[in-house]
């Protein structure tokens, strides 16, 4: 794809076409976010088609770490980008452009998720078998559980970690920490109670806390 | 060993979900309390350390790939316009109802004999006779139409 727009150039003869309106070409890679998506809002694709390219990446991350499956990442991340396209209109900058896309994304992985009864049928019961009861704290934590590990290490780790989640208590973790969101909200977007995002949050925090040490472990060893 | 609550409470005093009471309360409570220092203190260090490693993933096909599948589904999705769709309602109806009355026309303005032979053997002549044929291929059938 050209850096530059396709917009045409008329350089008109003002003697014989005086009505003919000069356009310049835009530089779309160099325009900020806001300048894109009021030209998209105007039926601009390329603008639009800009924005994808900028924040692809991290809606479709975005649509893995929820659904930990690449297919349905894809799926549900150009999805998010067609529904964005479709309620542009509706988009008044109360966030930013990437943030309003990301949460497109999530209400489609949380449908997804719903439907295949994967974050809302999981019983206290079933988590407190899975994470050893939740009279347990949070284990022993040094001071840097992680320390010595590089980044993109510690990155992979960590997603790793959130990948051996259950759906239920990853989605909270991902709701919260990279989201911002909270309780309240997170109980109105999942349809769960305040008490279960907070049990939940608690369980999944422990179980991270627990997986992160022990990868240190392993590597001690 | 604390109970569920008071766990869950130290955890919201950390994401800050606490009325400004209770927080108060618990941080009156806490130098005190070296285990719900600890569990403090472990949220805090989670919580950064989850936040500043946030996974990335980056798309696995092309940025043009990517883009006309958006594209395509965008194409495919426009609503159509309702007048557009009214119009095409008529023609639907239209284009057949045209269809027969072209084929009336040169039915009736086509020359037809004016003697017809009976079953019977005997010649009909000198009446006023036309006749129609219609004959289907796809169905076997012909039919003759004698006014």
């Amino acid at each position: 794809m050209a850096s530059m727009g396709k917009l045409q150039l008329f350089l008109n003869n003002r003697r014989t076409l005086p009505s003919m309106p000069v356009s310049v070409k835009h530089d779309y890679p160099s325009e900020a976010d806001e300048t894109l998506v009021k030209w998209a809002q105007q039926g601009d694709t390329e603008a639009f088609e800009q924005l994808v390219f900028r924040h692809r990446d991290k809606i479709y991350a975005r649509g893995l770490m929820m659904m930990r499956n690449e297919d349905q990442a894809m799926e549900y991340s150009q999805e998010a980008w067609v529904k964005a396209w479709q309620r542009l209109v509706q988009f008044q900058g109360e966030s930013s452009f990437a943030t309003w896309v990301t949460r497109i994304v999530i209400n489609l992985c949380l449908d997804q998720l719903r439907r295949q009864k994967r974050v809302r049928t999981e019983s206290i019961e079933a988590m407190d078998e899975e994470s050893g009861g939740v009279e347990r704290q949070l284990p022993a934590t040094e001071t840097n559980p992680t320390a010595g590990l590089e980044q993109d290490e510690l990155r992979r780790r960590i997603d790793e970690a959130m990948g051996k989640l259950t759906d239920a208590h990853r989605t909270v973790v991902v709701l919260h920490e990279f989201e911002g969101l909270e309780y309240k909200e997170i109980a109105q977007r999942v349809g769960i109670s305040i008490g279960t995002v907070m049990s939940r949050l608690f369980y999944a925090r422990r179980r991270l806390a627990f997986l992160l040490q022990s990868l240190k472990r392993e590597r001690s060893e | 060993m604390k109970n569920t609550e008071q766990l869950l409470d130290l955890q919201a005093y950390v994401d800050g979900e606490l009325t400004e009471e209770r927080r108060r309360q618990v941080e009156a409570a806490l130098p005190a309390d070296l285990d719900a220092q600890e569990l403090v203190t472990g949220l805090r260090q989670l919580g950064g350390l989850i936040r500043a490693h946030e996974p990335v993933a980056t798309v696995p096909a092309s940025r043009e790939f990517y883009w006309s599948q958006i594209r395509r589904q965008i194409e495919a999705e426009q609503p159509k316009a309702p007048a557009a769709s009214a119009a095409l309602g008529w023609l639907r109806w239209l284009i057949p109802a045209m269809g027969v009355a072209a084929v009336a026309v040169v039915v009736s303005t086509r020359p037809v004999p004016r003697e017809i032979t009976l079953a019977g053997g005997g010649d009909v002549t000198d009446v006023d006779v036309s006749s129609t044929v219609f004959r289907s291929e796809s169905d076997g059938v012909t039919v003759h139409w004698i006014q």
